[in-house]
């Protein structure tokens, strides 16, 4: 199977896997091949990678299956993986009508102060929210122009991570 | 008297490294606990654990009352508030000993001279301990900040005479500018500590945070360990700590051991504390004395081999410390703060589930954690999970040990600041020892036009995209195979669903 990658930082990579016999594997990356050998190591997130010869302990986190990071020697990466047919599909799906967008919150806390009412017209960058946790206050902002039709929470309310605060309309 | 059972009233990593000392010493430890930190090792690696009830602070780790009812009802001879909670608390400091306990720390008297800006600042020039120039009273008003300011000249600080952690701090570069910054920054102060008294300093230009370690009996001896470096830091948050400090010779340590020597001797001290001082062009100002142990005690305690908790707990016993003066340092330390927060995203707080944990070892490392697989890090507790100790022969040893101790770590299930870190520890500014206190925060800017993770190899980035296509070719496989196959993050989710239950 092949899948395209992309970094946070922009690099995109085009590589193509291959299962072999046990658990190595043939990889080719932007038409070049390399032999691999990769392992899971503990079923929770640590991996032993061989790479023609070089070895790297990796530990992979998943957000869902196309979005994840790898941390290596202390770095962290990371990217979006789409396979061939995710990718097919992407590009039929095109550009839509801009959607309603909810703002979520960023982490659990509690509500400290809201900014912002039904009918208010915000503009992308927009703080409507003020959240606090671990001690720390923390502004939520609006990621795209819109217009608040519904506050979903109140000052004092405890809050999930990504639990939905504010659904905004497209701007008129 | 002899100590043998201590409470201690705090939690993490603070409460594990007062245990430790505890059990070096043969002395039994109480733990308290909120809801949240049931589980905690704190509590598994105590001889005896109390429920506080709750989850925020004010439910839990600051009961001061049932603190202490818990602490007689336990039969401990003593308690160690650690740092942040009740540790510089005065009132419950005489309120332990009122119950015929001992506080494992500095009287009230002293918490009380020291926790006050300007009663410090009075003090420590009473004493002869040079301070950075500034008015001795707070000003009335911002008309007042105005005169005095234009008399020391610009820039300026106004600062809250209750103030810390950043708050109510403004530094103000011309006169056009002294009265909105004087009214915001009473403002915060009044909102934040209920007090909004301001005074002016001069701002000392590229300081660098450099502090001393003392520890003072009962008997009027005060001993100092030398110096910690601590200008790597962010909104006065320190991130990363070294010992000795580049820029310190024999004969300023001594100079600075003296002056803070004499500023511990001014306000009776007794336990550990910390003088801080701003060094720039080779002068040194007191800063504040922090009256607690602190986070970054374990630097000193490597170069100077001193088990400061222990020594706290022999002061609280009527010990003497003189045996300790004279001591040198003996190679060099760094430590690195490991937080729950996100580097990238303005070192927002990150929480979740550590759903996987890998600890460095080998030569010269030293970890003070209060983590554990599986813990959820919760919202209500500061940010720090580990303290990462590197002791090397000299400065470049420790260093590349820390190198090798943040690669070989692995926090899966929440953000940390160990990249960060790794990324600081291998800029030319630390490696020549060249910083100064706005190092981090100039180049968290620079890092953000280019991009974190530049100065990475390039090749490293395409292993990772190798790694992720092939974890997602296993994954994919995996998943036509057998949808019950079990893998890591469905026990994650089994956890999680099992806190939900719980009421988390």
């Amino acid at each position: 199977m092949k899948y395209f990658l992309e970094s946070k930082s922009g690099r995109t990579f085009e590589v193509e896997v291959n299962e072999l016999a046990d658990e190595a594997m043939s990889v080719t990356i932007d038409g070049r091949e390399i032999s691999a050998d990769f392992i899971d190591v503990d079923r929770r997130g640590q991996y032993a990678a061989v790479l023609d010869w070089c070895s790297f302990a990796a530990s992979i986190e998943e957000t869902d299956e196309q979005h994840l990071t790898v941390n290596i020697a202390g770095e962290s990466f990371e990217m979006t993986a789409y396979d061939e047919r995710e990718r097919a599909a992407q590009s039929v799906a095109g550009q839509g009508p801009p959607k309603a967008e909810l703002i979520k919150a960023s982490m659990p806390g509690l509500i400290i102060s809201l900014s912002t009412e039904v009918g208010a017209v915000l503009q992308a960058g927009e703080s409507v929210a003020v959240l606090e946790a671990m001690k720390m206050q923390n502004e939520v902002c609006c990621q795209n122009d819109g217009v608040v039709v519904e506050v979903l929470v109140a000052v004092g309310d405890n809050v999930e991570a990504n639990q939905p605060l504010i659904r905004l309309a497209p701007p008129q | 008297m002899t100590i043998k059972k201590i409470l201690i009233a705090n939690r993490g990593e603070i409460a594990v490294r007062i245990q430790r000392s505890c059990r070096d010493l043969g002395i039994e430890t109480v733990a308290i606990y909120s809801e949240a930190d049931r589980n905690a090792l704190h509590v598994r690696y105590a001889n005896q654990a109390y429920p506080l009830g709750g989850n925020t602070p004010a439910e839990s780790y600051l009961r001061s009352d049932l603190i202490i009812q818990i602490a007689k009802q336990s039969g401990a001879d003593a308690i160690h508030p650690g740092f942040g909670f009740l540790a510089e608390n005065g009132q419950f400091a005489d309120d332990v000993k009122a119950a015929g306990l001992q506080f494992i720390g500095p009287t009230a008297a002293a918490m009380a001279i020291m926790g006050d800006k300007l009663a410090s600042r009075s003090a420590m020039i009473e004493a002869g301990v040079p301070v950075v120039p500034g008015s001795i009273d707070a000003v009335a008003d911002a008309d007042e900040a105005r005169s005095q300011a234009d008399e020391m000249g610009y820039p300026v600080m106004l600062k809250a005479s209750a103030g810390g952690g950043g708050k109510g701090i403004r530094v103000v570069h011309a006169a056009g500018e002294i009265e909105a910054a004087f009214n915001t920054a009473s403002g915060e102060a009044q909102s934040a500590f209920g007090d909004g008294r301001m005074y002016v300093e001069k701002f000392v230009v590229k300081p660098r945070h450099i502090e001393i370690q003392i520890l003072a009996d009962r008997h009027g001896n005060v001993v100092h360990f030398g110096e910690r470096e601590c200008s790597i830091q962010r909104r006065h948050q320190k991130l990363i700590e070294e010992a000795p400090s580049p820029v310190i010779d024999e004969a300023t340590r001594e100079a600075m051991g003296k002056a803070a020597v004499e500023a511990a001797t001014a306000v009776n001290y007794e336990s550990a504390g910390t003088v801080e001082f701003l060094w720039s062009e080779g002068k040194f100002y007191f800063l504040e004395m922090n009256t607690r142990i602190q986070v970054e005690h374990g630097i000193t305690e490597e170069v100077y081999s001193v088990d400061l908790i222990a020594e706290m707990i022999k002061i609280a016993q009527g010990d003497k410390v003189d045996h300790l003066s004279g001591r040198h340092p003996r190679g060099h330390a760094i430590e690195v703060r490991l937080n729950a927060e996100d580097p990238e995203n303005n070192f927002m707080p990150s929480l979740g589930v550590i759903d996987n944990l890998r600890w460095p070892g080998g030569p010269g490392v030293r970890i003070d954690s209060g983590i554990y697989p599986l813990m959820e890090v919760t919202p209500y507790y500061d940010s720090m999970l580990a303290k990462l100790i590197a002791y090397g022969c000299d400065r470049e040893q420790a260093r590349r040990r820390m190198l090798r101790m943040l690669q070989e770590l692995h926090v899966g299930g929440v953000k940390t600041s160990a990249g960060i870190a790794l990324n600081v520890l291998q800029s030319t500014e630390f490696i020549e020892g060249n910083y100064d206190t706005g190092f981090l925060e100039r180049y968290m800017e620079e890092e953000r036009h280019h991009g974190i993770g530049d100065e990475a190899p390039d090749d490293l980035e395409e292993i990772a995209a190798i790694v992720a296509a092939m974890h997602r070719q296993r994954a994919g496989k995996r998943r036509t195979v057998s949808s019950a196959t079990n893998s890591a993050n469905s026990w994650v989710t089994a956890t999680r669903r099992e806190q939900h239950a719980r009421g988390h």
